[in-house]
């Protein structure tokens, strides 16, 4: 034998089959985190597998195992550069696989096999915890289940459904215990040294930057951002959605930047007025600190802290979806603003071009209040042949001269830049603020929905005795944009472009009805995210104090969530003790009975005894009722083999006298 | 009902659903699911965790239902020698309807075992159990261990069933020494040794043990292997086996000695007789006077002391 040669194949084909699906399945949404080479090992042990078992060729022999495990470890080692972390990690784990599969040919590799198998499951939902993610793992989680039960059990004759239904099986038959786990067992916020996973997958979002065309990207991107519900039922309209990510203290012309370091952070909540708005929101990772709410927030959130401008941020970044709840007050009575800041808000560009500070030196004469500028400067945009515009195409060194007297085409970041620089020029304090803006109002959830097209940039301007004060200059420029919302805008632009002209009203109710199609599933998945993504330790013990269980300590709820269990479990037994019983045939239950009784009488059936020498034989032993045994024998034959009613043998057998033991019989 | 179950009726007994070495792996798996959830905030992991958890847990039920009312049967068993494989007819049938997948069943604790893919329907189903026998004597019954991993694997539904099973176990027949020159004259033919005036009646193999003097050498010669040659006149002649033949042995070597003898002397279709401390059964021959002088050997008491 060759030294590379280990044993036979030992496997069924169609148990093993299903795994390497699931598998290839698990592996096929991580493909861009492993590195191609052990995705290549991978594949390669998956045919390899494949073709040994049905060729019934050897499996690998230990130096051969152990030498692809050398060369995959040392593999991952380079190209990672070290063994810890999310992508060595799953590196490691693709190898493991590939070598457990080469290697799987008794009962124990294929329950491992199985167990790596899930743990692969486990690892995708490290990155998304989507309903749809899930339902994609949480499948793959049942064909590994299933393949697990056609291994040890190969229905004969029966289609290769079988198993998969049962698994589905256990699934709901266990599905009152994995409700009262899910929702009874203690969550803790406890402190984990050892993190899984700490990313999320690449989210394109906002930036921290302004510039010309950053936003108008995000329009075709229909990704979401947040979601948020209203508690206390006070939704304001869509268009007074000033959704607050971010303010933006350093401008030069049409490019911004944070610019918040150094600066001192005001105390917003203590100078905010008017009615307060509610807001919970489920906040989808994005991978950066931002944490959006309703201009403005007044409220902190956990593990958070207000920056100058007064907007929310986030200690960490968020790269798990996150709920919390803020509340925000439309209104504010700033009674002065703190020289550091408004040195950062009167900051000027460097290049300002002649045509430039003449526009506003000319307002500035016409206008005496800071306010009339503003407004002079809001009129400028509507008045002049100002066009709103996805594609406004690059512009050039002196984009602010070039944008304001020359093409007047851009999007929303250009409107705000332009006009917060031409406020600094005017010598009045502006910031630009960034975020969201509207959103999408979903009926069946009750919340709204936004998306990264809703993603926007407006600006603030300080008037003495009022404060900071929003002038959206798009607003002038594209009143429908603010009025319906970011989306219906372009979706109306495009049709308006579209060379039919008028549009037909089939394709029209078509996309109406795709809309709410859409708007229904996103409420499923709002659902998801709310009960199931971001059920945590506070919202468990919310849960608790509205059923009255706020008081009792952990251990105490665990123990009756046991008992629970173990009710819940004995209910089941019964009940599946019950359906076996129902199971067996009617005529089988009778030739039973039928050989009970002659059995008492000391005639018991021999295992391979036939019904029909049995019943002679019996005849034989009590020749006084040889007739009516005889007769209850044919009945039986003629029901099993000739496919006559099994009734008339069920009464024979009822019928049958009172037979005596054979050994007292002399 | 009077007396006890018949064995072939079947037997069927307590199922108890143990964890086995796959559950260790399956724990392990649910910790670091736990673990991924609570650490991360995870709640997907969180209900992945659940549902495997929830589905083991109800696979507990499904194990213990599989393994429910299933009768096992053992046929009657051939008598075997101590060391020798023993086959027992294993019959399994579905008692309380239903079925019964990925049945194993194990004879004694380290036996060899056999697998049922599915036992269900009205019949009984068999397959052959080879059992080592590994001491001699009688055993009244056999214990069988019934097991099933069906559906996940992760727990093991465990039955042992004592059936009632008559079954001897003959002391191994070995051993070397010629077999004893005791002959009782039959027919009052002369009392020497074998008479080499009998007819010729053919050859049969060799068994180790037996006199070299009949072994014939020509067909030795010609590589054809160890014949014996056979006299028809050999029923004639009574040999008598006895205790002291087998003196310097030691006690369980003196036994097969004599087992090996009986069943020379049966195969060569002597008449022979045995006698033993506390037995003695008169000469004879045949299937029945065989059984007899074997299951004498077999429930022989063990030395007693050192």
């Amino acid at each position: 034998m060759k030294w590379w040669r280990g044993k036979h194949s030992n496997l069924e084909t169609a148990p093993l089959t299903g795994v390497c699906v699931a598998l290839v399945l698990a592996v096929v949404p991580l493909l861009d985190r492993m590195a191609p080479w052990a995705v290549a090992i991978f594949a390669v042990a998956i045919l390899l597998r494949l073709l040994v078992n049905r060729q019934q060729m050897r499996l690998p022999s230990m130096p051969v195992k152990i030498a692809l495990l050398a060369i995959g470890m040392g593999g991952v080692g380079i190209s990672y550069g070290g063994f810890f972390g999310v992508e060595p990690g799953l590196g490691i784990l693709l190898i493991l696989l590939s070598l457990k599969l080469l290697e799987t040919n008794t009962v124990r590799d294929f329950q491992v096999l199985v167990l790596l198998g899930w743990f692969l499951c486990l690892c995708g939902l490290f990155f998304s915890q989507d309903l749809s993610r899930w339902l994609y793992d949480g499948c793959i989680a049942l064909l590994l289940a299933a393949s697990l039960i056609r291994f040890h059990y190969a229905p004969r004759g029966r289609s290769a459904m079988r198993p998969i239904w049962l698994a589905v099986k256990l699934v709901a038959q266990a599905s009152p215990i994995i409700l009262l786990l899910f929702v009874f067992f203690p969550r803790s916020r406890g402190d984990f040294r050892f993190q899984f996973s700490r990313s999320v997958d690449g989210v394109t979002g906002m930036s921290d930057q302004l510039s010309p065309g950053s936003f108008a990207t995000l329009t075709r991107n229909e990704n979401r951002a947040f979601r948020a519900d209203f508690p206390d039922g006070n939704v304001p309209p869509l268009s007074q959605l000033y959704w607050r990510g971010a303010v933006l203290w350093r401008g030069d012309g049409m490019i911004w930047a944070r610019g918040t370091g150094g600066l001192p952070v005001e105390r917003p909540a203590a100078q905010l007025t008017g009615a307060t708005v509610r807001q919970s929101i489920i906040l989808d990772p994005h991978g950066s600190r931002w944490l959006f709410a309703l201009d403005r927030p007044a409220s902190l959130v956990r593990d958070s802290e207000f920056q100058p401008g007064g907007f929310l941020q986030s200690y960490r970044p968020i790269v798990a979806p996150l709920r919390y709840t803020v509340v925000s007050r439309p209104e504010n009575h700033e009674a002065g603003l703190m020289p550091d800041q408004r040195k950062a808000a009167l900051e000027k560009p460097q290049l300002i071009s002649p045509r430039v500070r003449e526009l506003v030196d000319a307002w500035r004469a016409e206008n005496s209040t800071d306010r009339a500028v503003a407004e002079a400067a809001m009129h400028f945009f509507r008045k002049e042949n100002f066009v709103y515009s996805l594609t406004p195409n690059t512009y050039g060194a002196d984009a602010l001269t070039e944008f304001l007297f020359e093409r007047r085409s851009g999007f929303c970041e250009h409107y705000a830049a332009s006009f917060a620089t031409l406020m600094r020029i005017a010598g009045i304090p502006s910031r630009i603020v960034i975020g969201y803006h509207g959103g999408e109002f979903n009926r069946l959830g009750n919340y709204v929905l936004v998306r990264q097209l809703d993603a926007h940039a407006w600006c603030e301007v300080w008037l003495k005795g009022e404060g900071w004060i929003r002038f959206d200059p798009t607003n002038v420029i594209a009143p429908d944009r603010i009025s319906s919302g970011s989306e219906y805008f372009l979706e109306s632009r495009a049709l308006a472009e579209s060379a039919a002209g008028e549009p037909s009203v089939g394709a029209a109710g078509f996309r109406e009805m795709m809309r709410e199609t859409r708007l229904a599933w996103d409420n499923i998945k709002y659902q998801w995210d709310l009960r199931v993504v971001n059920y945590d330790e506070d919202a468990q013990q919310t849960l608790f104090n509205l059923a009255g269980l706020g008081d009792f300590a952990p251990p105490v709820i665990v123990l009756w969530m046991a008992i629970g269990a173990l009710l819940i479990f004995g209910i089941l037994a019964a009940w599946l003790s019950r359906v076996r019983g129902e199971t067996l045939d009617p005529l089988v239950r009778e030739y039973r009975k039928f050989c009970r009784v002659l059995a008492r009488s000391g005639v018991v059936r021999e295992p391979s005894e036939g019904a029909q020498h049995f019943a002679e034989r019996a005849a034989a032993l009590h020749p006084e009722h040889a007739d009516a045994i005889r007769k209850a024998a044919a009945l039986y034959n003629a029901a099993r083999y000739g496919h006559e009613a099994p009734r008339p043998f069920a009464r024979a057998v009822r019928e049958l006298p009172r037979l005596r033991h054979i050994t007292s019989a002399s | 009902m009077k007396g006890a179950t018949p064995s072939h009726e079947g037997v069927t007994g307590r199922v108890r659903v143990l964890p086995n070495r796959n559950t260790l792996g399956f724990v392990a798996l649910l910790v670091a699911m736990w673990y991924a959830g609570a650490s991360q905030n995870n709640g997907a992991a969180y209900l992945l965790c659940f549902v495997l958890g929830g589905v083991a847990l109800v696979s507990i039920l499904h194990t213990h239902r599989n393994a429910r009312g299933l009768r096992v049967s053992i046929g009657s068993v051939v008598p075997a020698f101590a060391g020798d494989p023993q086959t027992l007819r294993v019959g399994a049938l579905a008692a309380i309807g239903g079925m019964h997948a990925a049945i194993r069943i194990k004879a004694g604790a380290t036996g060899s075992s056999i697998a049922f893919e599915e036992i269900s329907g009205p019949q009984w189903q068999f397959d052959q159990l080879e059992h080592s026998a590994a001491e001699r004597g009688f055993f009244p019954d056999l214990t069988l261990a019934v097991s099933s991993l069906y559906p996940l694997g992760f727990f093991s539904a465990r039955m042992t069933l004592t059936i009632a099973c008559p079954r001897w176990v003959y002391p191994a027949a070995e051993g070397n020494r010629p077999l004893p020159r005791h002959l009782l004259p039959a027919r009052n033919r002369g009392a020497g040794i074998r008479t080499e005036g009998d007819d010729f009646a053919g050859l049969r193999t060799y068994v180790q043990g037996e006199p070299h003097r009949h072994i014939d050498w020509k067909a030795a010669a010609r590589g054809q292997g160890l014949f014996v040659k056979q006299w028809a006149g050999d029923s004639d002649e009574t040999l008598i086996l006895t205790w002291q033949d087998t003196a310097g042995l030691a006690h369980e070597s003196r036994l097969s000695q004599l087992a090996r003898w009986v069943v020379t002397a049966e195969r060569s279709g002597l008449s022979y007789a045995l006698d033993v401390p506390g037995t003695a059964l008169p000469p004879g021959s045949g299937e029945r006077h065989f059984h007899a002088c074997l299951r004498v050997l077999a429930l022989y008491p063990a030395e007693v002391g050192p």
